[in-house]
């Protein structure tokens, strides 16, 4: 099943946020070389064979360019 | 099959399809922890109202949520949103603003909506400094911080608003980094359901007016200062004043029940002085 | 909360402040917000405790910002809303006297006015705030105003100011004067049967952007929160939707003359003034207490056989411009009288110069009523 679902038209970008990156336990995120409607660039889908579905890209994304189902998502506590 | 959306875009105006925010700005991650606590609450957007003033924050709730949304002028949402809730006081009804706007220009409503301790929620999203305007310094704004209105230094000392919140009255306050939002998630869902003044302080990067005079930079390397000065206030409690003065102080600063205005009114009334003429 | 009101039906010596406060009872108010100032303080004072009988509730707030704030949000919330206050709290609500105007938000807020600039003396009345309360707010806008002359018209023009808000979507103002709210008076409340009230129209239901909750010269349903509307209201400039546009200049254009069109639309259902000068060669000019100084004048002068009449502006604002030219073009003198120094000279001047000759007469002190006799010695000098 997917993980992780991407919007990325709604992504400021990679270069002036990048928070996705940062907050990832496992450095899943890196920048598209494709620009999105609004000129930024948007993360590539993540490995999901790496992914844990913590929820940490969707819950940090200011953006709401990130939603993450199933794995430790819903209620994890720091 | 219809395409996929976010999980929290039910919540907003179908025809916004941005925040109004910078890119890497904090506000966007208070305002998913703010419609998350709602979500996890399970409640709608027709049981709030939401209050906001002026400023970047102000801009959280309107246009973006698709609920009754009031947006007013500079510093006043606490004063507009206390006639809110006196009219309708089985509504929760919310205040979304910025340092600002809710402890400068509007922080006498903000004290004295905490000392009569009526029942709202404010969320103070604090990024120490003016970001809409330019970059001036606010009352939050750290001292000796170079800002466009403090180019020698900022001479003044900052406001603890969590402190100053608590000390007024309030029946709920806690402070969180954008660093936190799991826990602010926690704090705003207590601050909704508090019969009572709740304010949650959200400290929150503005990497375009902050990062660049604080010389912090990128939204991520103001995120990382949070990770490693948050510290929490029981741990603080152990710590002497210059230990602390880079810290962040996360955490609940109250968290008590005393009588609200709005029931404590109508309770007056009913009482032994009420019925007579 | 019109059933629950609690009418003091019947005939009473009564303070004018306080029959203001019977009449924002009998015009069904459910939240009044306040700061304490001389010599407005009675009214908020009686309605601390009347209020909350009748079925209303009440904020003592911290100052005058936060009590006209707080009863444009309870006017949001659905309630017949109001403020009382003097000049120095009315300077203090202007910027939201302004947002009230602009999200066209019904509220009633009466100016027990007095002696300024500054702290002045707080418990002599003068009409300090005539021009301030209509173009005191930042950017270009239309109230109304309604001046009372006697306690019973504190009673009946805090009602009319009611109907007048919720009728038109618009802040009104009852500019009384430091002298009637403490005249004690015969003052008339009739029975509830009696009292002819207004009650806003309220958008029922359908999605926020099929709805046209704001800019209607007609004056739109108003979309009041708590009822799943999901209504939008914004301080900024805004469409017929509520919703914030900053870069459309037809949006610009509409979100500042609709509101005052509005008022101006309707101004002859909205001006009332007392015409009493068929065949006068000068007319006095007057509004609010010095109005009673003018009529007596008015009769002194008659009964020596001088042809003079009166005209007295129950409405200040919208400016009753068309009734003043008409007194103006039938008479070859206007005299003013106000108590100040000339603050609606200028409006009245502007209808009037073209057609007849005009002067101003302030009371002999400030902040004294005009005397009758005063006023006879100017009009024999004028008509000599």
């Amino acid at each position: 099943m997917q993980k992780v679902t991407l919007f990325p038209q709604s992504c400021k970008g990679m270069e002036d946020c990048g928070i996705c990156a940062f907050v990832c336990p496992k450095s899943l995120f890196v920048a598209s070389e494709e620009m999105n409607e609004t000129g930024y660039l948007p993360p590539m889908p993540p490995d999901e064979e790496k992914c844990t579905a913590c929820g940490n890209c969707m819950i940090y994304c200011p953006d709401f360019a990130i939603a993450v189902e199933g794995g430790a998502v819903d209620g994890r506590e720091e | 099959m219809s395409e996929k959306t976010h999980p929290l875009r039910k919540y907003m105006r179908p025809q916004v399809k941005k925040t109004t925010f910078c890119p890497g700005c904090g506000a966007g991650i208070i305002t998913q922890a703010l419609l998350r606590a709602i979500d996890e609450l399970g409640l709608t957007m027709d049981d709030f109202v939401f209050v906001s003033g002026i400023g970047c924050s102000a801009w959280i709730p309107s246009p973006l949520f698709n609920a009754d949304t009031l947006h007013t002028t500079h510093g006043r949402p606490i004063a507009f949103a206390s006639g809110v809730k006196m009219g309708l006081p089985d509504k929760h009804v919310i205040v979304v603003s910025g340092d600002g706007d809710l402890s400068a220009i509007g922080g006498n409503h903000l004290i004295h909506a905490a000392r009569r301790n009526i029942d709202m929620t404010v969320i103070l999203v604090n990024n120490g400094i003016y970001g809409m305007t330019g970059g001036q310094t606010a009352p939050t704004t750290p001292h000796g911080l170079i800002t466009i209105t403090s180019p020698y230094g900022n001479a003044e000392h900052e406001f603890d608003i969590s402190s100053l919140v608590t000390a007024a009255g309030a029946s709920y306050v806690a402070r969180w980094t954008a660093y936190h939002p799991r826990q602010m998630t926690k704090s705003i869902k207590k601050g909704i359901e508090k019969k009572g003044f709740a304010m949650i302080e959200a400290i929150t990067q503005c990497p375009v007016q902050f990062g660049r005079v604080s010389k912090q930079g990128s939204a991520v390397n103001m995120m990382k200062n949070y990770k490693e000065n948050g510290i929490r206030i029981e741990k603080a409690a152990r710590m002497d004043a210059s230990e602390l003065l880079v810290k962040i102080v996360e955490g609940e600063f109250v968290d008590c029940d005393k009588p609200e205005l709005i029931s404590s009114s109508a309770a007056a009334l009913q009482g032994p002085t009420g019925g007579s003429n | 909360m019109g059933e629950a009101r609690q009418i003091n039906t019947g005939t009473h010596f009564m303070m004018g402040n306080q029959a203001c406060a019977e009449g924002v009872i009998a015009a069904g108010c459910g939240f009044a917000a306040g700061y304490p100032i001389t010599p407005a303080s009675e009214v908020f004072n009686a309605l601390a405790k009347q209020l909350p009988k009748a079925g209303g509730t009440l904020l003592q707030t911290e100052d005058e910002i936060s009590a006209v704030c707080a009863a444009i949000g309870a006017s949001w919330a659905g309630l017949k809303s109001f403020t009382v206050t003097s000049g120095p709290g009315i300077s203090l609500m202007q910027e939201n006297i302004g947002l009230a105007v602009a999200t066209e938000t019904p509220l009633v807020i009466v100016d027990v006015q007095r002696l300024g600039p500054s702290t002045g003396v707080p418990s002599v009345g003068m009409a300090g705030d005539m021009v301030q309360v209509a173009r005191g707010s930042h950017g270009d806008y239309q109230i109304i105003a309604i001046c009372p002359e006697s306690p019973q018209e504190m009673f009946d023009m805090t009602v009319q100011a009611f109907n007048l808000a919720e009728e038109y979507r618009v802040p009104v103002f009852v500019m009384a004067e430091g002298f009637v709210g403490h005249m004690r008076e015969r003052v008339v409340i009739p029975d509830e049967s009696q009292i002819k009230l207004v009650h806003r129209k309220i958008t029922q239901g359908g999605e926020p952007l099929t709805r046209r909750d704001f800019l209607d010269p007609e004056v739109a349903p108003m979309p009041v929160f708590g009822r799943g509307l999901k209504t939008h209201v914004t301080s900024s400039c805004h469409d017929e939707y509520g919703m914030r546009n900053l870069s459309d200049p037809d949006v610009m254009h509409r979100y500042i003359m609709t509101p005052i069109e509005k008022i101006l639309g309707k101004r002859d259902r909205i001006v009332e003034v007392e015409a009493d000068h068929e065949g006068a060669k000068l007319v006095l000019v007057s509004y609010g207490v010095v109005s009673r100084s003018s009529r007596q004048a008015a009769a002194m002068a008659r009964a020596a056989g001088l042809k003079v009449g009166t005209l007295r502006l129950k409405t200040a604002w919208p400016f009753p411009d068309k009734e003043v030219r008409a007194a103006a073009e039938s008479a070859d003198f206007i005299l003013v009288l106000e108590n100040n120094t000339g603050q609606m000279y200028p409006y009245i001047k502007a209808e009037s110069a073209h057609a007849c000759k005009i002067d101003f007469l302030g009371p002999q002190v400030l902040g004294q009523i005009h005397d009758p006799q005063y006023i006879l010695a100017k009009i024999r000098e004028i008509m000599k």
